[in-house]
Order: C-alpha cells, then sequence, then structure tokens
C-alpha cells in the first residue's frame, strides 16, 4: 500500500490547532511516517492536486472560501475538520451575534484581535459548505486525540468521538466540581475528548468543542437557579462557543 | 498476575482462528467458515461468539451453522460499522480473534424434540435460525412437522437461496417465503412475514416457535401467534442488545436485570414477562 | 485474629514505615475535599476525612486500564498490574461496596484484571470519624463493616483500635511494634463508636427497611417520578461515575503508530450516558433519559441485588446527591418519594 497523502488547508482561524501539529515533534514523525504530508503552508509549500485526506482548519468568512473548500471536496476521499472553527464556527461566529465585536475580539485573540479575517460575512462552520467525515474538536485541538483520529482514519476505521459530556472525565480525574466554587462549568453540556482540560486546571469548561448531540439546557436553568446565580451568567459563557447551534438558553 | 488469577482464563482474551473460507452473498452480507486454530469447538444452535478485529474491536455474531456439520463453524455477518466493515475484509487464510461460545439461552433443541417447530426469520434473522434448522433437519427423526417461514424486504437481500430452494423441495418441510418490496424476478407470496402465518399447515398451538427478526417485527408476530393461541412457554425469541463483554459484566446488554449475553440471546416469551423493556 | 491498640504518635510512626517498604495510597487532602492517593508521607494521611471525591474502586477497576495488546492478524496478549499495595482508610460504606464488587467480578466468569488487583491490595478500613455532608450508610446498615478488610481501624480519641482480620492484616501489623493489646476499655470505646455511627451518618433517611427496597420496586416501574425526575437530567453520568457500586465499562481499541500492534482498552462507562444502549443503525434501547434514571436506580435497588443475595447496591456514601448538578439523584430522595405514593407492604 503506497502512503496515503494528507494535505492541511487553513482558512479563517488563529493557526493554533497546526501549532499543535507541528508541536507533536514525536508523534510527528511517526505520523509522517504512515503518510505523506503534501500541502501544508505552516510546515512546507508544496502544492499538489490529490489527497487521500484532507484537512480543513478554520471557519468559512468569505464567498471564494467557499469556493476554495468545495474545491478540495471534490480532490480528497476524506476530508477532516480540525480545530473549533472548522466544527462549529469557533470564535469567528462571535461576529454573527454581536455588534460591538471589539470587546469579544480582545478577550479571546488578544493581542491577534485585528486580524483583517475577522471582519468580514457571516462566518460558517465547514459542514456548513461541504460534508464532513471526521471531526477533530477543541480549541485548540487535543493533540492526543488528534493522533488518535489520524491512526483510526489510517486504518480505515472510523473514530470513536464521545458523545458524553466533558463531567465524565472530569469525575473520572476525580476534580471537585467548580460549580460548588462559583463557576459556571458548561461541563454538563459540551463533548467530552479533551480529558476535561480546563476544569482539571481550576478553570471551568467554555464549550470549545461544541454541544454534545441531546444538551439538556432546561436543566442548566435549573442549576442556575439551585446556585443562586443569574441565567445572564449562562448566556454569556454559552454565547462564546455555542453561538452557531439550536439549543441556546431563553429566558 | 496474581497466583489465584493465574490458575483461572482471562475471559476477555480472544482466541485465534482461521477464515477456511469466505464470500460476499450480497452487498451488505458476507458469509465466513471459521476453524479454531487450537482445540475443539462445542456449541448450541442459538449460541454467539465475539468476533475480534484486532486494532478495530469486537462485535458479537450468532454461529450460522449447526453443530452437527463438521468443518469448523460459520457466520453471516452484515456491514454496518467499524468491526463488522473490517469482518468484510477478510478472506480465506486471514486471522482473527474468536470468544465463545457465549450465552446460555440457546435454542431449545431438547424441549422440542417429538414436537412441531415452526421458524420465523425476518430478514437477516435467518442466519441464527439456520443452525436450528439444520440442526432439526439433521436429526430429522426427533421432532415432529417442520415449518420455515422467511420474510424479506428486497429480492436482491434473499439469503442463502440454494439451502432455502433445497428446504423448499423436501416434502418433509414447509418452506414458505415472502417479500415485502417485490420486483419482477419475484413470483410468490408478497408482504411482511405475518401474512404466512396462517398458511402453516402443521397444528400451531402445540408447536415450538422460533422467532428472529428486526425489532418492529416481534409486536406484529407475537400479535399473530396470540391469536393462534400459541402458549408463551412455547415461544422463542432471539434478542439483540448491545454488547461490549459478552461475559455479563458490562452492563450494556442489560434488559432490565437481565443480562442478554449471558441468559440470552434466545429467550423464551414467558420470561420476558418480567422484563418490560425486552420488547 | 488479633485486636489491638496503638496510639497516634505511633501510628504515624507506623505508616512512615510502611510507606518505605510499600506502595501506599492513602486518603489526603485535595484542596478543601479529600481523595486516594500516593501516599508520600504519613503526615499526609487523613483519617479523620469526611468523603473522598472518587471511590476505592478506581485502585481495582481504574477509569482506563489495558486488558490485553495485540498484534494486527496475530495473537493477543494479556496485561496484568500485579504490584502489592496497600491502602489505607477505606471507609466501611466503601468496604461493602468493594465487598460487592468482589462478588460480581468473581461469580458467573471470574474477570482475572479485577481480581489481580484485588489479591494484590492490602485493605486498612477504618471507621467513619466525621459524617460526610449527604452520607447515608446508617440508613443502608452500612455504616459499619464486619468483612473484607485486612485491618479496621477505630479512631477512639488519642488512639485507634486496630483489628487485624486476615493474614495479611496480621503481617501489615507486626510492623507496629508499638501497638498493644486492646484493653476492655478501647473495646468499649470502639463499640460507642459504631454505635454513633449506626445511627449518626444519616444526612438523609430511608423510610424504610433497605430490604425492602426490591419489593418497594417491583410495584414502581410506571411511576411518574421517573419523568419528573428525569426532565432536569444532564445525562452527564456523575453519578455513575463517582459511585463505588457503578462498574459498567466500555471497551476500545487503539493501535501504535506501527499500525500493526496496539492495545485493548477498557474504560469506565455509564448508564445514564446516552448512547450507552445504541446499536448501529441508531436504535437506541433506552433513549429516553427517564429509562435510563430509573435504570440506575433499579440497578441499586432491586437488578444487582438478585446477584449478590439481596444486599442492596446503593451503600449510602452519598457522592452521586452531592455530583448531580439538578440535585434529582439521591437514591433516598427517589426510594421515599415512592413510599409516600405507594405505601410499605
Ligand atoms: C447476540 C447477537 C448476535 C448477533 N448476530 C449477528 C449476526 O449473526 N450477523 C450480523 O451481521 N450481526 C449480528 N449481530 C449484530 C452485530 O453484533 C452488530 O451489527 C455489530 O456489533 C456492529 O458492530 P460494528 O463495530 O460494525 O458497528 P459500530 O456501530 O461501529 O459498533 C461499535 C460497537 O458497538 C456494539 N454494537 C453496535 N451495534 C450492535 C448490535 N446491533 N448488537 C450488539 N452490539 C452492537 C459492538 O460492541 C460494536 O463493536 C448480533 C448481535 C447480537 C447482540
Ligand atoms: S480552533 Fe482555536 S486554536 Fe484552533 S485555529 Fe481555531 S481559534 Fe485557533
Ligand atoms: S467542573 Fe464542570 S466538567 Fe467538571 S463535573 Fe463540574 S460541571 Fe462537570
Ligand atoms: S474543558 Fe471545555 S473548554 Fe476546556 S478544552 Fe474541554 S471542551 Fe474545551
Ligand atoms: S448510589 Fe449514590 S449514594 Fe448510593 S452508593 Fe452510589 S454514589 Fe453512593
Ligand atoms: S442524575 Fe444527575 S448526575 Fe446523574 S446523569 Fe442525571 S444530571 Fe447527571
Ligand atoms: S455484553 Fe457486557 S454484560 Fe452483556
Amino acid at each position: 500500500m503506497s502512503k496515503p497523502k494528507i494535505a492541511i488547508f487553513d482558512f479563517a482561524c488563529c493557526e493554533g490547532c497546526q501549532l499543535q501539529i507541528v508541536n507533536l515533534e514525536e508523534e510527528l514523525l511517526d505520523l509522517l511516517g504512515g503518510a505523506d504530508v503534501v500541502e501544508w503552508r505552516e510546515a512546507m509549500s508544496e502544492k499538489c492536486d490529490e489527497y487521500d485526506i484532507a484537512i480543513i482548519e478554520g471557519s468559512i468568512t468569505r464567498l471564494e472560501d467557499e469556493e476554495r473548500l468545495k474545491l478540495i471536496r471534490s480532490r480528497a476521499k476524506i476530508l477532516i475538520a480540525l480545530g473549533a472553527c472548522a466544527t462549529i464556527g469557533g470564535i469567528n461566529k462571535l461576529k454573527n451575534n454581536f455588534d460591538d465585536l471589539d470587546e469579544v475580539k480582545k478577550c479571546v485573540y488578544g493581542k491577534d484581535a485585528n486580524k483583517p479575517h475577522l471582519a468580514t460575512q457571516p462566518t460558517k462552520a465547514v459542514d456548513e459548505v461541504v460534508q464532513v467525515d471526521a471531526y477533530v474538536h477543541g480549541c485548540p485541538i487535543d493533540r492526543k486525540e488528534f493522533t488518535y483520529i489520524m491512526r483510526c482514519l489510517l486504518m480505515g476505521k472510523e473514530p470513536e468521538i464521545p458523545e458524553y459530556p466533558v463531567c465524565v472525565e472530569c469525575k473520572a480525574k476525580g476534580n471537585p466540581c467548580l460549580w460548588e466554587y462559583g463557576q459556571v462549568c458548561l461541563g454538563p453540556i459540551i463533548r467530552a475528548g479533551c480529558g476535561a482540560r480546563c476544569p482539571s486546571n481550576g478553570f471551568r469548561c467554555f464549550g470549545c468543542r461544541g454541544y454534545i448531540d441531546n444538551p439538556n439546557v432546561d436543566a442548566a436553568k435549573d442549576v442556575i437557579d439551585k446556585f443562586g446565580l443569574n441565567i445572564d451568567d449562562l448566556k454569556t459563557k454559552m454565547v462564546l462557543f455555542g453561538s452557531r447551534q439550536e439549543p441556546t438558553i431563553h429566558g | 498476575m496474581c497466583q489465584c488469577c493465574a490458575e483461572k482464563k482471562d475471559i476477555y482474551l480472544p482466541e485465534l482462528a482461521t477464515v477456511m473460507d469466505a464470500k460476499a452473498m450480497n452487498v451488505t452480507e458476507r458469509y465466513l467458515r471459521l476453524a479454531m486454530d487450537d482445540g475443539p469447538f462445542d456449541f448450541v444452535p442459538g449460541q454467539f461468539v465475539e468476533v475480534s478485529v484486532a486494532g478495530i474491536g469486537e462485535a458479537p455474531i450468532t454461529i450460522s451453522s449447526s453443530p452437527t456439520q463438521n468443518g469448523g463453524f460459520e457466520l453471516v455477518v452484515r456491514k454496518v460499522g467499524n468491526v463488522t466493515k473490517a469482518i468484510h475484509n477478510l478472506n480465506k487464510g486471514d486471522k482473527l480473534g474468536i470468544r465463545g461460545p457465549l450465552g446460555d439461552g440457546m435454542y431449545p433443541v431438547d424441549e422440542a424434540k417429538g414436537k412441531n417447530v415452526v421458524f420465523i426469520c425476518g430478514g437477516i434473522g435467518l442466519v441464527p435460525q439456520r443452525s436450528f434448522v439444520n440442526y432439526v433437519l439433521d436429526n430429522r427423526d426427533d421432532y415432529g412437522e417442520v415449518t420455515i417461514l422467511q420474510g424479506t424486504k428486497e429480492y436482491d437481500q434473499r439469503l442463502f437461496t440454494d439451502e432455502v430452494a433445497a428446504w423448499d423441495k423436501r416434502d418433509d418441510v414447509q418452506m414458505l417465503e415472502t417479500i415485502d418490496l417485490p420486483d419482477k424476478r419475484w413470483k410468490s407470496n408478497v408482504g411482511v412475514v405475518t401474512k404466512l402465518i396462517p398458511m402453516i399447515k402443521s397444528e400451531l398451538k402445540s408447536a415450538v416457535v422460533l422467532v428472529c427478526g428486526p425489532p418492529v417485527m416481534y409486536k406484529f408476530v407475537l400479535m399473530s401467534l396470540e391469536e393462534h393461541e400459541v402458549p408463551h412457554e412455547n415461544i422463542f425469541l432471539n434478542l439483540e442488545r448491545k454488547m461490549k463483554c459478552g461475559v455479563g459484566k458490562c452492563g450494556h446488554c442489560q434488559i432490565n436485570s437481565t443480562y442478554t449475553c449471558m441468559d440470552g440471546p434466545v429467550f423464551r416469551y414467558s420470561d420476558l414477562a418480567t422484563m418490560p423493556e425486552a420488547i | 485474629m488479633s485486636v489491638k491498640k496503638i496510639a497516634k504518635k505511633d501510628f504515624v510512626e507506623f505508616v512512615e514505615t510502611l510507606i518505605r517498604k510499600e506502595r501506599v495510597f492513602g486518603v489526603q487532602a485535595k484542596g478543601d475535599r479529600f481523595d486516594f492517593a500516593p501516599l508520600e508521607s504519613a503526615q499526609d494521611l487523613r483519617l479523620d476525612y469526611d468523603v473522598t471525591l472518587q471511590p476505592p474502586k478506581k485502585f481495582f477497576q481504574p477509569p482506563a486500564e489495558v486488558l490485553m495488546t495485540f498484534e494486527v492478524g496475530g495473537g493477543y496478549q494479556s496485561q496484568y498490574d500485579d504490584e502489592p499495595f496497600v491502602l489505607l482508610g477505606v471507609h466501611p460504606y466503601d468496604m461493602v461496596a468493594i465487598n460487592q464488587m468482589d462478588e460480581l467480578f468473581s461469580q458467573d466468569n471470574y474477570d482475572t484484571h479485577y481480581m489481580t488487583r484485588r489479591n494484590n491490595a492490602t485493605i486498612v478500613a477504618c471507621d467513619v470519624a466525621k459524617p460526610s455532608e449527604n452520607v447515608f450508610a446508617s440508613s443502608m446498615g452500612t455504616a459499619v463493616v464486619k468483612s473484607g478488610y485486612d485491618v479496621l481501624l477505630t479512631d477512639i480519641g488519642d488512639s485507634y483500635v486496630c483489628e487485624a482480620a486476615t493474614e495479611k492484616g496480621e503481617k501489615l501489623m507486626a510492623a507496629a511494634k508499638k501497638a498493644v493489646p486492646a484493653d476492655d476499655a478501647a473495646l468499649k470505646s470502639r463499640e460507642a463508636v459504631w454505635a454513633k455511627n449506626k445511627k449518626g451518618l444519616n444526612r438523609h433517611e430511608l423510610k424504610c427497611d433497605p430490604a425492602y427496597l426490591p419489593k418497594l420496586l417491583a410495584k414502581a416501574y410506571k411511576h411518574p417520578v421517573w419523568e419528573e425526575r428525569a426532565k432536569t437530567c444532564f445525562s452527564c453520568g456523575s453519578c455513575n461515575q463517582v459511585c463505588p457500586t457503578c462498574y459498567c465499562f466500555n471497551v476500545q481499541d487503539d493501535v501504535n503508530w506501527d499500525m500493526k500492534t496496539g492495545k485493548r482498552e477498557r474504560a469506565w462507562d455509564g448508564c445514564l450516558l446516552d448512547g450507552f444502549t445504541k446499536v448501529a443503525g441508531e436504535h437506541e434501547f433506552r433513549k429516553q433519559r427517564a429509562d435510563r434514571f430509573r435504570h440506575r436506580i433499579y440497578r441499586k435497588g432491586m437488578y444487582v441485588p438478585e446477584k449478590i443475595g439481596g444486599q442492596i447496591a446503593c451503600v449510602g456514601c452519598g457522592r452521586c446527591v452531592a455530583a448531580c448538578l439538578p440535585d434529582i439523584a439521591n437514591p433516598v430522595a427517589v426510594y421515599n418519594r415512592l413510599i409516600d405514593d405507594l405505601g410499605i407492604g
């Protein structure tokens, strides 16, 4: 069997996820041993028009990007959405919800806030434009999960991505629940797979992996009451990554 | 491993088997004949094995051949997900892992002796039933009248057509087949399998009835059997549940308090009275 | 077997020697909570804890463990974790849970992976010195424990009564050179602790004898409580994860980068999680939150008891009560509600 060809493309994003791949170091060599990377601006410059696996990073913000993405799709056997920007529209989706972006941009991107691709038309996740075969969730992605998914795809296996929420991994790690310390953690409604990265470090989950398939947002309202918090606390927390997705908090 | 465990075998560890024969039956089903690399393989119709493809996972698959037939055992696998897809890639000479035979809920091979036996199969439900059908036919004198009903959705999905034709030719078997959505090639009964039940020639009331098919089929078949006054004790259903361990630990296959992998997959209908989740 | 008494300061010394010789895990502070963790200094051991974040089941059935390694197209090789260890500070209710798990993993099909860890453990149990916020062990008859441990410690003020119940326990305690045979007064004090705990570990009071629960549930299958409570269930599985008697698991394969070798792992699963019963083709047998919520309560109060001689598989540790954000998981609240509606008898 000849080595499968992998191509990586970036659209509107901070490229933080590609950085995660570059940071794989040793494992990156393993990946390169099992596959040929044919297009990857971050790491190399060669161009190629056929690939077994196309990895898409970033969200789709311009019409010409949509065309480019459709072209990539037509040339790729498997298409992967990499990172929250690509899987759920990511932070870029914020601009669909807010009139005044500056504050949010600053809070999210820090010094990157003025990147030009953040000021355009409605943002789309990759699967709003083309069919996606595999999702690598997260902002940034989890390296361990990324390599697992790549190995699965190279074996011709559909990766098993958790359908359950972050709390499962959080509890498996033996963390105390941050709600009891006054933090509005989105763990119960957000898809696991990151190893409960944030709560394990004392920070609430802010939902970068997107909702589970069937989140109970009504329950979230009850919990807010129980802990004596305001519903707006949850709304602002949800909006960061939840803006694109259907179940939004009302009330 | 500790001393006391050293004497016990690892219930999760597959043993190696070799594919003796493999062929596509149609687009979605693949037939495999396997032989264990070490030792004999004794089973009773209705039992299943956990088929293991290293790197992909395990899937429970019922043994489709009868223990009365020599030369390994047969499986028929429908391609639906990771493991079954990987099984479809196996060819003659390939190795795979097997755990089993598993499941204490088997077909009532002894209890049915001397009685009429009726098999009601929907689609791929023929695959597990075939084990007992052939067992009965290989011990034909031990059993009463034999009736086989097979319902299939579309013509191209029919399984074991040669075997079914051979059963049809026998004068000691009543073989009835129907197709739900037939095309020009089909000249026989049309509709769902329950339509065949009134056509059964042998006495149903005293028969042992074995049912296997998709979950939706059971309700209608049971309703019809109720009309024919078949006692619940004489009806046996093959139930499917998600399985992981196959040995009564992981909890996935539970129907109320019952473990399908241990007490099934074949259940006596009257025993399901305490299992509201069953059907 | 012997019952001794050891002064607290001598006990610290004993633990210190133990740490030097063996792999020891003990209860320690974790922020303002407690948990079992590798013990590096006897000073860190906190036998005055209320409840640990995770139950000790993780030492026998870890959150994730390798069952075997394999070669693609080749053979499978069992993997075992067989390093002996000492577990310090298991509360009676958790000990009862371990006893139940022992039974479940060894009956019918003997699980060599669980049992290897279990047989390599020396368990030092200790009576509860400070009740946790949600404990209801008194209601469940698990406030004191009579078997399963190798050593049982009871805090009687300035010293511990330590009862060695097995060979392993005797051997362990032999290193406690300053322990003396327990006198009558010490034994009396221990009785007093037991008597107190039998009543006092009861933040939620079950309105019936636990032995009645299977009968209660037998008539509660269609009760509205399942729907009512499950309305706000996140299906987050927290109640499963923190429970000392939940042992459902998932099994998954992973390959190494050579694409030729790999491992089969099992990991904690939970019957409350969406997808737990989902088969290929998207059919899900317990699709509704209420179905899954009910299943857990039935498992604790009826299904598992059928397998372990009638013992109720909720030991009243109260962890699920604390872990459930919408506050619906409390088994006592469910049972009492059913008793109110359906009566006893
Ligand atoms: C007792 C029994 C006998 C069976 N006999 C046959 C047979 O003879 N032929 C056949 O084609 N199929 C049979 N099945 C169904 C077969 O087990 C599933 O189609 C198969 O497990 C799907 O696995 P997958 O990896 O391809 O799919 P995925 O969707 O990738 O499933 C992942 C895992 O979930 C579990 N799982 C998913 N679906 C099922 C299911 N329907 N039943 C049990 N576990 C499931 C398995 O552990 C599987 O490995 C049987 C099922 C049971 C319970
Ligand atoms: S998902 Fe996050 S880290 Fe990855 S590219 Fe987008 S913004 Fe950057
Ligand atoms: S901290 Fe967050 S993820 Fe962890 S258990 Fe609490 S809600 Fe769930
Ligand atoms: S804990 Fe939440 S925010 Fe943090 S990485 Fe995981 S999904 Fe993203
Ligand atoms: S059900 Fe709750 S209280 Fe009972 S043992 Fe489990 S976690 Fe503890
Ligand atoms: S009962 Fe509570 S802890 Fe359990 S799954 Fe539902 S919300 Fe989570
Ligand atoms: S499949 Fe694991 S308990 Fe039945």
